[in-house]
């Protein structure tokens, strides 16, 4: 019995040190999908190495099919309207807000929406 | 029960799967369809790519604009189809078996930015095509074009002479006179200035380089014969807003470089690009008593307009430059007037102003067809010293091409013609003896381009000029691409190419030398043939890309201007060829990502560049036989570091010295020595900053008395023109960009 009862002590506390560190990594650590106007591969590579520029951001990841960015990042340094504004700059929709038109122009054509997802 | 519910799953979905393919198999095996211009549905489409999308399967369309495509080949139920001129478009065909597509033309030029993604062997261009990008630019130590080659195989930079630093461009072997230069595709830095030429355009002010081995298109003029480098200058429309970059080095020049670019409207967009240079210390390292390299200052102005509006597109470009150089020995004074000149010294002054305009409308409703106006007009001005010699030079030149662009049915069968107009007015004087010229050339061109779509370019041109010194010249050209598949490509390229030469421009380094000029009859204008060809294959091993190169060129000249330095010591003869002159070049290149962000290129060239020197057939001296060529560049994920180290072998180069006995035979020549040079670059980039750090001639190698006779360099023996490697040392620099976009 005493054993039971130290087992479902040391999983009781093990829970709440996970559920803290879990409480601490939602502290700082969080992470937004954008949805983008980006239709390629070479948008891929464009909209990730611009995302690794970024202050703040850990990582982030487009899925071309859905046109979904995820970006993991630390909210003591940044947010998602700058991840968003930064998404427009290099010449990309962010959810509602258009991509600056100076950056969008810089695109290779492919990359641009009129070329259509391929 | 978890374990039955996915049981059920598979289960079901192999049925699905079985009832949907049996589905498949009773309806057509093919898809078919039409592709048409949306403006004009009765309009098909001749020659536009269809493919399944995520795959290489496709077709292109047939002379009513129909295709077919095999169900078999799909990856998934949607078409890409892409025609020129027409923005590309995907469409769902799951459930259809036959299709109608209707393509919308596309609003003005398409342009592409290019950066660092592209190939660098294309394999869409007709001529044998390799592009320096922006990234590549920034792997060498800046600043100028002549570093711009330097992690490219195909174009060779050499310093001229000891005493200017001037540095010139080899291709195939042939002097950089011999490759025709151009900013935008318009024939620039031609003539009087092409000696230091490599200096008069910023590393800053360039967006990409495009380097076409051998025979290349007639619409430039008839002037290349061994190749043409291209220029694309930065685009007011696509330029960052600010880019700045500076620049120093342990010999204490100092570069400073800003672009300021912008949109002033929907139409209207300007970029305005400032460069300077200064180097005010006189380094001697190698103590002969002479400066390794010139002091001087240069200072650089370009500004760009461009206008689009619906089928109209306008470009206006401005630059100006003013530049002066001092070199020789180190005390030498560039004040004291040149009869009390106790010491060697070259002093240069140089103004210059150029101006273009490009005009081209492209027809409403018919994108293929375009109709361009290009001006240019340039005026160049200079004063040199070279010891006791003076030199100095003025052009004037004005230059105008009318373009029009159609297809004949459709546009597999595609043609340019035009009519262009040059006005060149030289005047030179070199101690008093005076080289004035004035040359109208009116002409006429045509190239017609055959594309069936698949795997077959063939470009045929021509030219008529009508020179008033030198009569009717006809130029033909001839390129052809084939595609044995999408990874393995054959090119051919043959024609001829016609200039005239500046017998003193060309050869300055001869002025820093004792050497007599002696022109012993009338000058006639160049001509060569030049023929040759290339192999691309392209392959990926362990998932990594990788490119395979090998080509070989021949030039075969009617006539050349024959600069003889071997036959008569102490002078530099000129005379039109008497026998043959020819040059045969072969390269083979191999690049290969040989880990992730580790890519290496090595290339072998070998040079067999012969010319009758009177009755002596002699190999050209200053081009070595054999030559490596290696760069290994690596970056980390994103790029936010980057290296860079490519390392040079020469061979065996000879010379034509002035201490030899002329009569000997060629073996016993002088010879330079064989040697290698090592450059590297470290470049840290953050998200508007870039920081690079650098060292040129990491090895420290520098040629072994660069100047004959320097310690009396107003006697005969002095020749500061014999210059095979490297002068100046071991050079570290380093420099910061920032750019905001």
């Amino acid at each position: 019995m005493k054993k039971l009862q130290t087992l479902l002590l040391s999983f009781i506390l093990t829970f709440i040190a996970i559920g803290a560190q879990a409480q601490a990594k939602k502290e700082t650590t969080q992470t937004v999908e954008i949805k983008t106007s980006a239709v390629c591969g070479m948008c891929k590579k464009t909209l990730e190495k611009a995302m690794a520029y970024e202050k703040g951001v850990k990582s982030s990841s487009l899925n071309v099919e859905s046109k979904v960015l995820t970006v993991v990042f630390d909210s003591r340094k940044t947010d998602a309207a700058n991840i968003r504004s930064a998404v427009n700059k290099t010449g990309y929709d962010a959810d509602k807000q258009p991509a600056d038109a100076r950056a969008y122009n810089r695109l290779d054509e492919c990359c641009k929406k009129e070329a259509g997802s391929h | 029960m978890l374990k039955y519910l996915s049981e059920h799953k598979v289960l079901a979905l192999f049925i699905s799967t079985l009832l949907l393919s049996s589905a498949s198999l009773l309806q057509a095996q093919h898809l078919t369809g039409k592709v048409v211009d949306k403006a004009n549905p009765s309009q098909p489409l001749v020659g536009a790519n269809v493919i399944w999308l995520q795959t290489d399967k496709g077709t292109a369309t047939d002379a009513s604009g129909k295709f077919t495509l095999s169900l078999s080949d799909a990856a998934k139920p949607v078409v890409l189809v892409t025609y020129v001129g027409y923005t590309p478009d995907t469409i769902s065909v799951a459930g259809r078996s036959d299709i109608t597509v209707a393509l919308e033309a596309a609003k003005g030029m398409t342009e592409v930015v290019i950066e660092g993604e592209k190939e660098r062997h294309s394999a869409l261009t007709p001529t044998q095509t390799q592009f320096i990008t922006t990234s590549d630019l920034e792997k060498s130590a800046c600043c100028n074009l002549a570093e711009s080659f330097e992690t490219n195989a195909a174009v060779e930079v050499s310093t001229t002479d000891a005493v200017s630093g001037a540095k010139q461009i080899q291709m195939l072997g042939l002097d950089g006179s011999y490759t025709l230069l151009t900013t935008d595709n318009i024939p620039a830095l031609r003539g009087l200035a092409t000696p230091y030429r490599l200096n008069y355009l910023s590393g800053t002010f360039i967006e990409s380089i495009d380097i076409i081995k051998g025979m290349g298109s007639v619409l430039n003029g008839y002037e290349s014969i061994s190749g043409q480098v291209n220029v694309t200058l930065r685009d007011p429309e696509k330029a960052q807003r600010l880019y700045m970059n500076l620049y120093g080095n342990s010999l204490g020049r100092y570069d400073a470089n800003l672009n300021l670019a912008g949109s002033l409207n929907k139409k209207w967009s300007t970029i305005l690009m400032l460069h300077t240079d200064q180097l005010q210390h006189r380094s001697d390292r190698n103590h002969d008593g002479f400066m390794d390299l010139a002091t001087g200052s240069q200072y650089n102005v370009y500004n760009k307009w461009k206008y689009v509006s619906g089928d109209w597109v306008a470009e206006f470009g401005l630059t100006a430059l003013q530049e002066q150089k001092v070199g020789g020995q180190l005390d030498f004074d560039e004040n004291t007037p040149k009869e009390e000149q106790p010491h060697y010294g070259i002093k240069s002054d140089v103004d210059r102003l150029a101006g273009h305009t490009k005009t081209s409308y492209t027809f409403a409703g018919k994108p293929y067809q375009s109709i361009g106006l290009i001006t240019s007009a340039t005026h160049h001005k200079f004063t040199s010293q070279y010891g006791l010699r003076d030199y100095d030079g003025e052009q004037n030149s004005a230059n105008a091409r009318l373009i029009f662009q159609s297809i004949i049915g459709d546009t597999r069968h595609t043609y340019k013609t035009g009519l262009s107009y040059t006005f060149e007015d030289y005047s030179e004087n070199l101690n008093d003896s005076l080289f004035n010229r004035r040359e109208i050339v009116p002409g006429v061109f045509g190239e017609y381009i055959y594309s069936n779509t698949h795997n077959l370019t063939v470009v045929a041109g021509a030219r008529l000029d009508f020179h008033n010194l030198y009569g009717t010249q006809f130029t033909p050209r001839l390129n052809v691409k084939y595609d044995i598949s999408p990874r393995s490509i054959l090119r051919f390229a043959t024609g001829t190419g016609f200039r005239v030469s500046n017998i003193i421009a060309e050869n300055t380094a001869t002025l820093v030398s004792s050497r007599r000029f002696v022109v012993e009859e009338d000058l006639e204008a160049e001509k060569a043939w030049n023929i040759g060809g290339s192999f691309t294959h392209y392959f990926e091993v362990a998932g990594r890309p990788g490119t395979f190169v090998t080509d070989f060129y021949h030039t075969s000249f009617i006539n050349q201007v024959v600069a003889d330095m071997y036959t008569m010591p102490g002078s530099v003869l000129f005379y039109n060829l008497g026998g043959r002159s020819y040059a045969n070049s072969f390269q083979a290149e191999l690049q290969y990502e040989v880990l992730r962000g580790l890519t290496a290129k090595a290339a072998y060239k070998y040079y067999d560049v012969k010319t009758s020197y009177k009755d002596k057939l002699w190999q050209k001296p200053m081009i070595p036989e054999h030559r490596f060529f290696v760069n290994i560049g690596f970056a980390t994920p994103f790029e936010k570091w980057r290296a860079d180290l490519t390392t040079q072998f020469f061979g065996l180069m000879p010379l034509a010295t002035m201490q030899e006995d002329h009569n000997q035979p060629l073996e016993h020549k002088a010879n330079s020595d064989r040697f290698a040079t090592v450059n590297t670059q470290v470049t840290r980039a953050f998200k508007r900053w870039e920081v690079y750090l650098g060292a040129e001639n990491l090895l420290n190698y520098r040629q072994p008395n660069p100047i004959y006779g320097a310690n009396e360099p107003f006697n005969a023996g002095f020749d500061a023109s014999m210059v095979w490697g490297p002068v100046t040392g071991r050079v570290l620099y380093a420099g910061l960009r920032f750019k905001l976009d």
